[in-house]
């Protein structure tokens, strides 16, 4: 298993290396670093997600709803921000209150034995709602300077503050899961359920643990969400999920649970950027980078396939050279 | 996983448990759905004119064949998030062909099922054969296909007044008031439902969604059936699309995107399990019945939009919560009947 | 000698007009102007691409139109950025949300870049000029005028994309204000407000629904384009045709089928490919110092006319146009 997954991360590195060069030709813009320092920040909210779902995937589960919880912490800090709450004040008890929303989900999934899909189908349509009734109808931009910080800011001129917040994030979440006794444990429920559970592992609670992770994780991109953008309202985000789940399955996160890891993640936005930003840079019409990127991501995965039917074709024509040799 | 809704070819006892399993599992959406209607028409006595009901099933008319596709799917443990795209994918350019040559007839109809197969087919064989993960397969599969319609129809749309006659006159028909566009979704479903319930190849797909690996010991051909599904999936969003198309008449580049979720939301209220092996289409159109009525109620009774969203939400996990608890009860049931029949044995 | 003067004197005149050329912004053509719409493939914002390129076309300058394929806040936003990367003279944009927006078009003006929406505005002081179709006042006005050609009292109901599109909340307001307090508009009655999130299905399904729901209900007023056509469709699919009525924004491609054969009586919009050759023309104005933005100036652009600077730099295109049986040939789009 870990002598597979360096295979993979590894072709995400090249692809984005090819895709970094692809850009520089096709604009003379994107070779700047400052160039590519901002553009990492439309990348920002969705990897934060992207990082809470991969833990939840790792378990076996997924959920569709973080994009949902994302509007609903949004929301929650133009209230504070109305309120004229202290934003140290603010951001703990918001993400506590996504992290609230998570762990709903995951006593949905865990203890009621709902299947995942169908549940988060369901709280991403409530969540959503929630926020919707919580928010105003024109969305609330008044917000204090202190709240936008992390979005809107640089640290010594060009880099983002969202961007070192991800790292951070994901170098938190990454250690998290190879290092800790609860990144094990969601190993090896994603891979046996049965087995875990038998060799005493409380699984529900594993599962609840990480839906809260997912969901405290989208509250603080709400944070960067309404930094970057200014704006709160019920709205934010919607449809962003798809990018982040297509982050999470190009990062080499198997969807069935159990394998894949954060850094797979990491990179695979990586690459997502590094294309977005290259075809947008050269003006690349909006058809053509979706056609691109849906095209990259079923390149991405045929690849073993791709290398087995390369392989089974070797053999049958020079069946001497694939014997071992003697 | 869920193996008591898998209809196999046993005697005696269990099969007419596992019938009644399967009509039981259908009676969860189709109680849910009585329970809200009664609900709504407490409120307000309008809901259960003629008209209204008439207006209810022909808005969900589109969606129950999508919704039918969707858990054809579902029930080989698959999904498939493109089914938006393939619908306007085929939609667009069934339309604009019909728009280049006016005098076309109803063979026009074969054009968006051939479309429909093959984007299906396309999905089928990367999955089956390719061995991708459905959803990846199916998203990266839900972008190419929509970009393409993008290309092709290079910023255009086509009105309503370039589609042949017919096809807006079949979307408005009714026989002895009953829409058309209702009659024939139900009679699709119904088709369907009958071909996965006795035809061989119908079970065998349950099975396939059931226990893979078991199934492919068995001998059974699971990467064909898996093709077959999508195959069958892609070509029902084909038929939807049309009909789509001839029912709202301006036909536009992101048509019927975003009912990937719609489709499987009604899907999961309709009892289809997302883990493969059980639920049925009929539950599935069910669902979407259930969705359309939701909306209409929610006109009626003049909730504010923002409600309507968190009641949605809510409904499909109270839906998915009534079907996890009756399926818990079947299996309790299953299992007390099983040591019955064993230890008389 | 006198050779040598005239020399000189030449000299000195190439001199002199190389020094007036090479003045700080004294550019007047070749400007670099990038246009967004709220998503690209819709015919209307692909005609206003059409008008903006003729205009760039026209004046000498360099116009790039591009965007992503549905109506995407972080996708907007993207494309901005990326514009921005580009490092051109001016951006024209029709906003998805006027907000967030705002903080990527401050640094480009930051950086001297000229910022024009249409269509749909960005927050005030994230852009230097906006070109509104219409009044806000004046498109509701247009809408309830043509709800009258339907029918002379009764019961309405508005549809609109959202509850959080600027627009048509504005829209909608003073429509209920002016059928409040203007005498003219009195003989309506608000009965419900819907939203199908400029979708035909959903607005065909709420058409559907909102005839249910009041049976009584004469017109159906739709701020959105996508919802307009749907909902003149779902009246004649129901049966209802010449008793509910649709109207609103629509294009005319998309409705000249209901108003010939008779089932709709009147809708209306605008010329987008003039809005956006009017916005790409204005801007390159901007550009070469000839556009003056203090309420009241007045600026002629090209074959569109000429207009009036209003209020925190907005300017009305104000060239409302109604289609009915006999003017919708006309329109040509």
């Amino acid at each position: 298993m870990s002598r597979r997954l360096p295979q993979w991360e590894l072709t995400l590195v090249v692809f984005t290396l090819v895709a970094a060069a692809w850009s520089a030709t096709l604009s003379p813009y994107y070779l700047s670093l400052d160039q590519i320092l901002n553009s990492t920040r439309q990348f920002v909210y969705p990897g934060i997600l992207a990082v809470g779902l991969a833990v939840v995937v790792v378990l076996g589960e997924i959920d569709i709803s973080l994009a949902s919880t994302l509007a609903f912490g949004a929301v929650l800090f133009s209230k504070f921000s109305a309120a004229a709450a202290p934003i140290w004040l603010a951001v703990p008890i918001v993400v506590a209150a996504c992290a609230a929303l998570g762990a709903l989900n995951g006593v949905l999934v865990a203890r009621l034995g709902l299947p995942s899909l169908a549940v988060t189908l369901g709280t991403m349509g409530a969540f959503r709602g929630l926020a919707f009734i919580l928010g105003s109808e024109t969305g609330y931009t008044s917000f204090d300077d202190s709240y936008l910080y992390v979005g809107s800011e640089e640290l010594l001129g060009s880099l983002p503050i969202s961007f070192v917040l991800f790292c951070g994030v994901a170098l938190a979440v990454g250690v998290l899961m190879r290092r800790t006794v609860f990144g094990r444990r969601c190993y090896a429920v994603g891979l046996n359920k049965e087995a875990s559970w038998a060799a005493g592992i409380d699984v529900a609670q594993l599962k609840i643990q990480a839906y809260a992770l997912a969901g405290g994780l989208a509250g603080l991109a709400a944070l960067v969400w309404i930094g970057q953008y200014g704006s709160a309202r019920g709205d934010n985000a919607d449809g962003a999920i798809l990018l982040v789940v297509t982050a999470v399955v190009l990062g080499g996160v198997d969807i069935n649970g159990g394998r894949g890891g954060i850094l797979g993640v990491v990179l695979a936005l990586f690459l997502l950027g590094t294309m977005r930003n290259g075809m947008g840079l050269a003006n690349v019409a909006g058809p053509t980078q979706t056609i691109v990127l849906g095209a990259l991501l079923i390149a991405g995965v045929l690849r073993p396939a791709i290398f087995r039917a390369v392989a089974r074709v070797y053999r049958l024509m020079f069946p001497r050279l694939a014997d071992a040799p003697n | 996983m869920s193996s008591e809704a898998t209809v196999g070819a046993v005697e005696g006892p269990q099969r007419t448990l596992g019938q009644f399993a399967l009509r039981f599992r259908v009676s969860g959406v189709l109680a849910f759905l009585i329970l809200l209607s009664a609900g709504f028409a407490l409120l307000r006595p309008q809901f259960l004119i003629p008209e209204n009901l008439s207006a209810i099933l022909s808005n969900a008319a589109i969606l129950m064949i999508v919704a039918a596709a969707q858990a054809v799917i579902l029930i080989t443990r698959n999904l498939d998030v493109s089914v938006g795209s393939i619908m306007g994918f085929a939609a667009y350019l069934t339309a604009d062909f019909a728009a280049r040559n006016p005098g076309v007839g109803p063979a026009l109809v074969l054009m968006p099922l051939a479309i429909g197969g093959a984007l299906g087919a396309l999905n089928g064989l990367l999955v089956s054969y390719g061995k991708v993960s459905p959803l990846i397969a199916t998203l990266g599969t839900m972008s190419v296909y929509r970009g393409l319609t993008y290309v092709y129809a290079r910023g255009q749309e086509v009105t309503s007044n370039r589609l042949p006659r017919w096809m807006i006159e079949l979307a408005d028909a009714r026989l002895s008031g009953v829409p058309i566009l209702v009659l024939l979704a139900a009679a699709v479903v119904c088709l369907l439902a009958a071909f996965l319930r006795f035809y061989p190849l119908g079970r065998r797909m349950y099975a396939v969604g059931s226990n893979p690996e078991a199934s492919a010991f068995f001998g059974l051909r699971t990467q064909r059936i898996v093709l077959l599904a999508y195959v069958v999936g892609g070509v029902m969003c084909g038929l939807a699309g049309f009909l789509y198309a001839a029912r709202v008449g301006t036909v536009t580049v992101i048509l019927a995107s975003g009912w990937e979720l719609t489709s499987l939301a009604a899907a999961v209220i309709g009892g289809v399990s997302v883990t493969g092996g059980s639920g049925n289409v009929i539950g599935a159109a069910l669902g979407a019945v259930v969705l359309a009525t939701i909306d209409n109620g929610l006109v009626l009774l003049g909730v504010p939009e923002f409600w309507r969203m968190f009641i949605q939400g809510v409904a499909i996990v109270a839906a998915a919560t009534a079907d996890v608890v009756i399926a818990t009860r079947i299996r309790r049931s299953l299992r007390v009947r099983r040591r019955l029949v064993r230890s008389a044995a | 000698m006198q050779r040598r003067s005239a020399l000189l004197s030449g000299a000195a005149a190439i001199f002199a007009f190389a020094l007036a050329f090479s003045g700080a912004g004294a550019k007047d053509s070749g400007f670099k102007i990038m246009m967004t719409p709220k998503w690209t493939g819709f015919p209307y914002f692909e005609a206003a691409a059409r008008g903006g390129k003729d205009a760039a076309d026209e004046l000498g300058d360099q116009f790039v139109y591009a965007g992503a394929d549905h109506a995407d806040v972080t996708l907007q936003v993207e494309t901005l950025q990326n514009f921005l990367t580009q490092k051109p003279d001016a951006i024209v944009l029709a906003a998805i949300d006027l907000n967030a927006v705002a903080p990527v078009l401050k640094q480009a003006r930051k950086q001297g870049i000229v910022v024009t929406t249409f269509d749909a505005d960005a927050a005030a002081d994230a852009r230097d000029m906006f070109f509104n179709q219409m009044s806000y006042k004046q498109a509701a006005k247009t809408m309830l005028d043509c709800a009258l050609m339907d029918a002379p009292e009764g019961e309405v109901a508005f549809v609109a994309a959202s509850p959080t599109s600027p627009n048509h909340s504005a829209h909608i307001k003073y429509m209920k204000e002016y059928i409040q307090n203007d005498p003219k508009y009195q003989v309506f009655k608000v009965v419900d407000t819907q939203y199908a999130n400029d979708e035909d299905a959903k607005s065909y399904d709420v058409a559907i629904n909102l005839m249910q729901a009041h049976p009584n209900l004469k017109v159906i007023i739709s701020s959105s384009a996508v919802s307009a056509p749907a909902g003149a469709r779902a009246i004649d699919a129901s049966g209802h045709a010449g008793k509910v009525f649709s109207t609103g924004f629509a294009l005319p491609s998309a409705i000249k089928t209901y108003l010939e054969d008779g089932s709709e009586k009147c809708f209306a919009l605008w010329n987008p490919y003039e809005l956006g050759y009017l916005a790409t023309y204005a801007t390159h104005l901007k550009l070469a110092g000839k556009l003056d933005l203090k309420p009241g100036t007045t600026f002629k652009a090209g074959k569109a006319g000429e207009y009036t600077v209003g209020e925190g730099g907005e300017i009305v295109y104000g060239k409302p146009l109604m289609f009915t049986k006999d003017t919708v040939d006309k329109a040509g789009f």
